[in-house]
């Protein structure tokens, strides 16, 4: 496939006598921003660990950018930049001698114009000079964002990058992504426990549980697939005639009231208008309608099944 | 080029991580102390080994100089040094594991290969700063101190009694031979840091084999006398040859050709563990 990015065929490996990835194959393409999503031990690291050749399958083929990674690992890696778990650097050493030393294998040396660019770019100008040491959790990651980046790479992963952050900081890696999407073109792969993050971010996403990929493809078309749930506020004496209604709407199924002035009830994505429509029509006051977190049901319904 | 980027880095790091600089200020301290000694009561040390030859030999002249002083020192402190060796390289590996800092390095376009043999080459080097470092106290700062004399050495033999012209070449071969040994002893905690992600491990592992294998060494028991020549502890005191008369060149060699014979072996070990190592912290 030429726009194939990664490409990972009948991978496995086990550690003792734990399988932690059985027989698991995804595809990702140029462009994509790529998630991984699964319960914690479901595999995700280790298949990033894979990708990476920080650990050496049992069985499969890991292609990247349509090249083995155990034949052409240092071409490969060269246009790959990672940030695997938390963000670990010298801590007796400076921010700015942290990148540089990474900078030096990266395959493309940076200059130091580079390095003081790129920390301003995580926002972390003027504590170039300071110990990594002391730098909080929010900062090291930045800071791992910034090796990240520095040489450029064409693919990037990150293995959970949000675990820890503040929702500050969570926002900020999140438009970080959005913006290495848009404006750079990257290709990314994430790893993350945060179902809303995956929804939002990513155009892709594989499920993995007890190290089997359950279902790949596109965030939207398997949401899709699924009945969503909205949730709609209105007043207190108007839940009657809203049953009623649900009840004559022949498409909308399992009401449940939600509290004294609301309820929640499933339909297809598409007769979401009619229902609202319906509701006016009735004469039934609309405060609100939103769709309850698609993902975070779908995710559940998987491993349920 | 990866390969000498790599060294400079890991260079760097050992320059800038206070642990390196512990080895130096041991070696100042302990030799200063050693030296302070003899400058306060020296004389008696040197009568007292004298007193056993006055019957025989009559002593003229200044006994303790430099070259005796250089002597000594070295052989007290050649014991300890690789403890003040492993405590740096016994840390390059373990050490960038217990860190997670070895994740990022193994997943940069370096090879494993160059990787790892860049950090041999940065403990080897490391190790002859030690050594280089040894010798200017032990010698330089030992004659300036103590002035030039000739160099009376007790050996297994008798008393070998060397004039002072004779001495530097031995002390230039002697401190090559005690580097060969303790780039042995960094091989091996480099070696034996490959098998571990705690810091502490390779070391405590590489005194503890240090300690053992001289223990064999020193037994006078015949099980262990096919052995004996080949543990690289037997080699460890080899630079004392260096001040025998005649120079016993063959056992010099032999001594030589065991421990390259080791660091070929610890490296050669290194490279297939880690090769094979999942970096899994």
């Amino acid at each position: 496939m030429p726009n194939s990015i990664i490409s990972i065929r009948h991978l496995a490996k086990r550690f003792g006598n734990f399988e932690a990835v059985k027989d698991l194959s995804l595809e990702v393409q140029q462009g994509d921003v790529y998630g991984f999503l699964g319960p914690n031990g479901a595999g995700k690291s280790t298949t990033m660990r894979c990708m990476l050749s920080l650990i050496k399958p049992d069985q499969g083929d890991i292609h990247l950018f349509g090249k083995d990674i155990r034949k052409e690992r240092s071409a490969i890696l060269a246009r790959v930049g990672c940030l695997i778990e938390k963000p670990d650097f010298y801590k007796f050493l400076s921010a700015y001698r942290n990148l540089d030393l990474f900078a030096n294998i990266s395959g493309k040396p940076s200059t130091k114009k580079e390095i003081y660019e790129m920390l301003e770019f995580v926002g972390l100008q003027g504590r170039e000079k300071d110990q990594v040491g002391g730098f909080s959790h929010g900062m090291r990651q930045r800071l791992g964002i910034a090796q990240t980046l520095l040489h450029n790479p064409d693919l990037i992963v990150l293995d959970e990058p949000t675990t820890g952050l503040d929702p500050q900081g969570i926002i900020d890696m999140r438009n970080l992504i959005l913006r290495l999407k848009t404006e750079q073109h990257k290709t990314i792969v994430f790893s993350s426990h945060n179902l809303a993050e995956v929804e939002i971010l990513c155009n892709r996403m594989v499920i993995i549980h007890q190290g089997k990929n359950i279902v790949e493809g596109c965030v939207q078309e398997l949401l899709n697939e699924q009945e969503q749930v909205i949730r709609v506020q209105t007043d207190e004496s108007y839940l009657a005639p809203a049953f009623a209604l649900v009840q004559a709407f022949q498409k909308a199924s399992q009401f449940k009231k939600l509290g004294l002035d609301g309820f929640e009830v499933s339909m297809a994505k598409s007769d979401i208008p009619a229902f609202n429509q319906a509701l006016v029509t009735a004469g039934i006051p609309v405060y609100s309608v939103e769709t309850k977190r698609k993902l975070e049901d779908y995710f559940i319904n998987l491993l349920q099944a | 080029m990866i390969f000498l980027r790599s060294t400079r880095n890991e260079l760097i790091k050992i320059a800038l991580k206070p642990r390196s600089y512990l080895g130096l200020a041991a070696i100042t301290g302990l030799v200063g102390i050693i030296l302070f000694a003899l400058k306060a009561d020296g004389m008696s040390m040197i009568s007292f080994v004298t007193s056993s030859f006055e019957q025989t030999l009559r002593f003229e002249g200044n006994l303790l100089n430099g070259n005796l002083v250089a002597f000594i020192v070295l052989q007290m402190l050649i014991v300890h040094i690789p403890l003040l060796v492993a405590l740096v390289t016994g840390d390059l590996i373990s050490g960038e594991a217990a860190m997670g800092t070895l994740r990022l390095l193994v997943s940069k376009p370096i090879s494993r290969t160059q990787l790892l043999l860049s950090k041999f080459l940065a403990g080897g080097i490391y190790t002859l700063l030690i050594v280089l470092w040894l010798g200017f106290l032990a010698v330089i700062v030992g004659q300036w101190l103590f002035g030039i004399g000739d160099l009376m050495v007790l050996n297994s033999d008798g008393l070998v009694i060397l004039q002072a012209n004779d001495v530097n070449w031995r002390y230039a071969g002697g401190f090559c031979v005690a580097f060969l040994a303790l780039l042995t002893v960094s091989s091996l905690s480099i070696t034996l840091s490959c098998f571990s992600d705690n810091s502490i491990g390779p070391i405590v592992s590489t005194m503890a084999i240090i300690l053992l294998f001289t223990i064999i060494g020193t037994l006078d028991v015949p099980i262990f006398d096919p052995i004996r020549p080949y543990l690289f502890t037997t080699h460890m005191a080899s630079w004392r040859s260096f001040f025998e008369d005649p120079l016993p060149w063959e056992s010099i060699q032999k001594s030589i050709y065991i421990l390259l014979g080791h660091n070929l072996l610890l490296i050669g070990i290194s490279l297939f563990t880690f090769h094979r190592k999942d970096i899994t912290v």
